[in-house]
């Protein structure tokens, strides 16, 4: 009974990693091949992996907007996990009507597309672009700022927030910790799992963003990744083996964050803990 | 933990550095891209093998007296029409770019959302200088606006070994209707198994290249009013369309990628379509020697030639500081200069639409991959032939109408109903 | 809820101590009320400034109309047109049909992996997990490569149903209205599931474990530790991705755009990309967008709404 429970487990578990590595596995494979053998979906390693790589960085500068990438998703990231937590830790911890009044308005922020306020936080960014370059268009700032504040993390804090022992608070204050230090000194060692998870979350959407850099940025030397990919794949003619590469490079530092975060998900923070 | 919070400290003292020093670079270019008087200006366009070498070649041919810098910026087109759209709407001219290059189809869709975005060059060059169906679409109101830049001309692009075997030369194809283009494309598939040509039911290229061989469109001479309920060379490209389904002639692709594939994997005997999918076939080298090109079939109608365009795109002046060195960069390089063209010609294979520029010997020379035919002489004179027609406004916007009437049209709807049927909509999606 | 626990740790506190506390609790609760706030003055500025204005200015468009930049105000016609407009109406309907499958099927799928990827004493749990989640970091160009090909004509896709018979004459998947949808539904589900198993794995980790071992004392089975424990535990995470996951699906652009470009005809269209197609494919009009932009925000409202009372969190 029990090895049956298992081998079907093991057998699903392997059925569904298979089909999710698929794609990947191609992208892989399609980086050792001709731009010809990709676009017909050849399955079989190639020897043009050298060759593509060659080509790869002759045409793009991979290597800056790799940086810009990281230091944008880096900012993000940090700017995110500390403002949402904190945010989503107010409005569970320190509950109150009017807070949950806010609260309910700031979920409506993550409703619209952002298509539909593209243009106005253009003109935004466009008035301050003379008083401060560094927020205006074509800066770095501007790619964080609208993003590093979502309406999103502060709810996935909040929704982890209910599952943390208010007795903790409790016991931190007793203690003689101000506010901010049960904050910093006991939720954030606790909940570390949840911070985890919105690193893994937070660094990947940034790093895959697209519209919003690319209407921002205007600079070659300040693109990011994304925005280099889309350019390889422009021309009349493009070389789908060169862009294979360029993606695969592109995929990487996500699949490494979550690679290293997904350590932290392991046994039960309280109660039993296991090694 | 500790390990934890150091590593957090470190990320972010880097992180803030990194984005410091890139703020002090940006405040220094923001600051004299501020004044009035530029001395650098942008150009954007997108394809680095054509309209960005294009543009590299002219900085090198620039002799206009202007100092200044040319700063050429590759962004994908799709990205620059919505760089565009979102700045200009938005009312704000930083980071637009002095020059850039749109597609002929959405041409007048900006000229007309933003009347005063655009820098009008009239005066500056001579429009008489370019291919007569250039000129529709780059002007409006009288004005204009565009500098005519690539020509979109289409070809019939044949595979002769999969001809030969069907007992046919290119000759045979070379002037015909796509009537007898359909019948030929069955005997080949007979004797050789392979498709006529690939078909995508989601990219109607195909019909609008069919339909501008007789000077139709989809809109009226006005460029807005949707002309398909009644329009004949419409209704004539919908029925060859299903005939050549009805044949079986057509490879079913999906996307550009396929698409290509397609004639690189010698599956498809023609290829029919713009001259810039030259390198695209060219890049099949083991084909060498196996293709040539032939005139665009014409619908069988009176008064259609065997002369189409499909794509093709303008350069633009935006109206912002810089625009009249700009201007003057344009006229003494796409505007005027022959030697240009050559280079162009000899060097990225593009191919202008500066008449003048046509009768150099660069235009001569004989491909061997084509089988040493003259391609790109042959491809400039069949431009000239071009009928001229208006795209207008919605081309896409009716053609994403159209694909769902053609969808309705290939399952047995009468032709009649499903035109009337896109005219209704596209009346009331257009207002 | 904070007044509660205060209560109890005045409980616990020692005899001695109780006198002085209760003149500082006074001012501490009062405090404490204020100090709330601050935590969430940032986000609520920041989302204020980056979000809300740009809402309201998208509200206002929502009754303008006009090419680029020509915009003017044009009362509620852009409303009205919705209702008359085919491929709203189409893309209203598709993406409500995305809706009402992919959601629930990954929301369950997402719950399952998370809960057997747990399990502390199953092999290679690194590996299954990273391979869930690559979904979601394969680059869109490849996986649409990838499913146009699988769901080709001839390819695998078909073959497998041929060879075993299910089928006796191949399936042109993308060109068929019904089969077209289903292959987006597939991959949305396909490439969102390992997302949100991350949330799942993470607040599985701040489930107390005894609570399990007491129930298998009690003799409950897998299923029941599930049903019984693991969903009622997880109940803010689940109510936190349907609602984020509606959202998404409700503006899913990418996929769609990528594998079918709306096709065929307009099958597959969703609401975002006729969004897009109105601002820039098309000759754009910013105003009508807008309107359109403004059905999902209510559409998610209204789904919202439910889902809370269905959660049954007080409003």
């Amino acid at each position: 009974m029990k090895n049956l429970k298992s081998i079907f487990i093991y057998t699903f578990l392997s059925l569904a990693a298979i089909v999710s590595i698929f794609p990947f596995l191609w992208m892989l494979v399609s980086i050792t091949n001709k731009s010809v053998d990709v676009t017909q979906g050849r399955l079989i390693p190639g020897t043009h992996l050298i060759e593509n790589m060659k080509t790869l960085f002759a045409t793009v500068d991979i290597v800056p907007a790799l940086m810009n990438s990281a230091i944008i998703a880096i900012i993000t990231t940090i700017l995110t996990l500390l403002l949402a937590s904190l945010a989503g830790y107010g409005f569970e911890i320190h509950r109150s009507k009017g807070k949950d009044i806010v609260f309910n308005i700031l979920l409506l922020s993550m409703m619209i597309p952002f298509a539909a306020i593209m243009v106005p936080l253009y003109r935004m960014f466009g008035s301050i672009s003379d008083t401060a370059p560094f927020l205006g268009i074509d800066s770095l700032g501007a790619v964080i700022l609208p993003t590093a504040t979502t309406a999103f993390f502060i709810f996935f804090f909040r929704q982890n927030t209910k599952m943390f022992p208010k007795d903790l608070v409790e016991a931190g204050r007793i203690d003689g910790l101000s506010e901010i230090g049960v904050f910093f000194r006991i939720y954030m060692p606790t909940m570390k799992t949840t911070y985890a998870a919105a690193a893994i979350i937070s660094f990947m959407n940034s790093w895959n963003n697209y519209l919003w850099p690319l209407v921002i940025l205007q600079s070659p030397e300040k693109r990011t990744i994304p925005l280099l990919i889309s350019n390889l794949g422009s021309s009349y003619a493009p070389d789908y083996g060169v862009i294979m590469s360029a993606i695969v490079i592109a995929t990487l530092p996500t699949a490494l964050v979550f690679f290293l975060m997904q350590k932290h998900f392991v046994a039960g923070m309280m109660g039993s803990v296991k090694g | 933990m500790k390990k934890f919070y150091l590593m957090l400290v470190l990320l972010v003292g880097m992180a803030v550095l990194a984005a410091c020093s890139s703020g002090d670079e940006e405040a220094s270019g923001g600051s004299s891209e501020g004044s009035s008087s530029v001395d650098t200006i942008t150009a954007w366009a997108w394809d680095p093998a054509f309209n960005i070498a294009a543009l590299e070649k002219a900085k090198e041919a620039y002799s206009g007296d202007g100092d200044f810098e040319v700063n050429i910026i590759e962004n994908a087109q799709d990205d620059i029409i919505q760089k565009l759209n979102t700045g200009l709407s938005s009312g704000t001219t930083k980071g637009m770019p002095n020059i850039v290059l749109i597609e002929d189809y959405r041409a007048q869709s900006f000229l007309q959302a933003y009347p005063d975005a655009f820098h009008p060059l009239t005066d500056v060059i001579n429009s008489n200088d370019f291919a007569d169906y250039k000129i529709a679409t780059t002007s409006f109101d009288g004005e204009q606006y565009g500098l005519p830049f690539d020509s979109g001309v289409a070809g019939l692009y044949v595979r002769t070994d999969y001809l030969e075997e069907a007992g046919y030369t290119p000759e045979d194809l070379t002037n015909i209707t796509w009537d007898e283009y359909i019948e030929i494309g069955k005997k080949v598939k007979e004797a050789t198994g392979k498709n006529m040509l690939t078909l995508d039911p989601n990219d109607l290229g195909q019909i609008r290249m069919m339909i501008q061989t007789n000077g139709s469109w989809y809109v009226d001479e006005d460029g807005s009013t949707p002309n398909l309920a009644g329009n004949e060379s419409l209704e004539k490209a919908f029925e060859t369309y299903k005939k050549m389904m009805d044949a079986d002639i057509g490879k079913i692709v999906s996307d550009w990628s396929q698409f290509v594939g397609a004639f690189n994997s010698g599956d498809v005997a023609s290829v029919p379509t713009g001259n810039w999918i030259t390198p695209s076939i060219k890049q099949a080298a083991d084909q060498s020697g196996k293709w040539a090109v032939v005139p665009m079939p014409r619908l069988d109608m009176e008064g259609a030639v065997n002369a189409s365009n499909l794509g093709g795109s303008s350069w633009y002046i935006l109206n912002v500081d810089g625009k009249e060195q700009a201007a003057d960069f344009m006229l003494n390089t796409f505007g005027s200069n022959v030697d240009l063209y050559q280079t162009l010609v000899k060097d990225i294979g593009a191919l202008g639409t500066y008449s003048a520029a046509a009768e150099g010997d660069a235009y001569a020379v004989e491909d061997e991959f084509f089988g040493g035919q003259q391609l790109l002489s042959d491809l400039s004179s069949w431009t000239d032939e071009i009928p001229g027609v208006n795209y207008g406004l919605h081309t896409y916007a009716i053609e994403d109408i159209l694909v769902t009437g053609m969808q309705d049209y290939l399952n047995g709807t009468e032709l009649k109903t499903v035109l009337e049927n896109v005219q209704g909509q596209a009346e009331a999606q257009l207002k | 809820m904070s007044q509660q626990s205060t209560k109890k740790g005045e409980l616990d506190l020692p005899v001695s101590l109780r006198y002085k506390e209760t003149r500082r609790e006074k001012n501490g609760v009062f405090f404490r009320k204020k100090v709330g706030w601050l935590f969430v003055i940032i986000s609520v500025i920041a989302i204020t400034i980056f979000n809300f204005y740009p809402m309201v200015q998208a509200f206002l468009l929502s009754f303008q109309s006009g090419m680029g930049g020509n915009l003017e105000y044009v009362g509620f016609n852009n409303w009205q047109r919705l209702f008359g407009d085919p491929t709203f109406i189409a893309a209203l309907t598709n993406t409500s049909i995305y809706l009402l499958i992919q959601v629930p099927l990954m929301i369950v799928l997402a719950l399952f992996f998370s809960v057997l990827l747990n399990d502390p004493k199953l092999k290679f749990r690194g590996f299954f997990r990273i391979a869930i989640f690559l979904p979601c970091v394969t680059s869109l160009v490849a996986y649409s490569v990838i499913f146009k090909y699988l769901f080709g004509i001839d390819g695998i896709i078909n073959q497998f149903l041929l060879n075993f018979g299910f089928i006796s004459q191949t399936i042109n998947f993308l060109a068929d209205p019904f089969w077209a949808k289903v292959v987006i539904i597939l991959a949305i589900t396909w490439r969102w599931t390992g997302y949100n198993m991350i949330f799942y794995l993470a607040a599985l980790q701040n489930v107390d474990k005894s609570i399990y071992e007491a129930a298998r004392i009690d003799g409950a089975n897998a299923f029941q530790q599930f049903f019984q424990i693991t969903v009622p535990m997880l109940k803010p995470i689940i109510l936190f991705t349907s609602i984020t996951s509606t959202i998404g699906t409700l503006q899913i652009f990418d996929e769609i755009v990528n594998i079918t470009n709306g096709g065929p005809g307009n099958a597959t269209i969703s609401i975002s990309q006729y969004i897009y197609n109105l601002s820039f494919e098309y000759t754009p009009d910013f105003g009508y967008a807008s309107t359109v932009s403004y059905v999902i925000v209510i559409l998610v409202v209204i789904l919202s709404i439910i889902q809370f009372r269905v959660a049954g969190e007080k409003k």
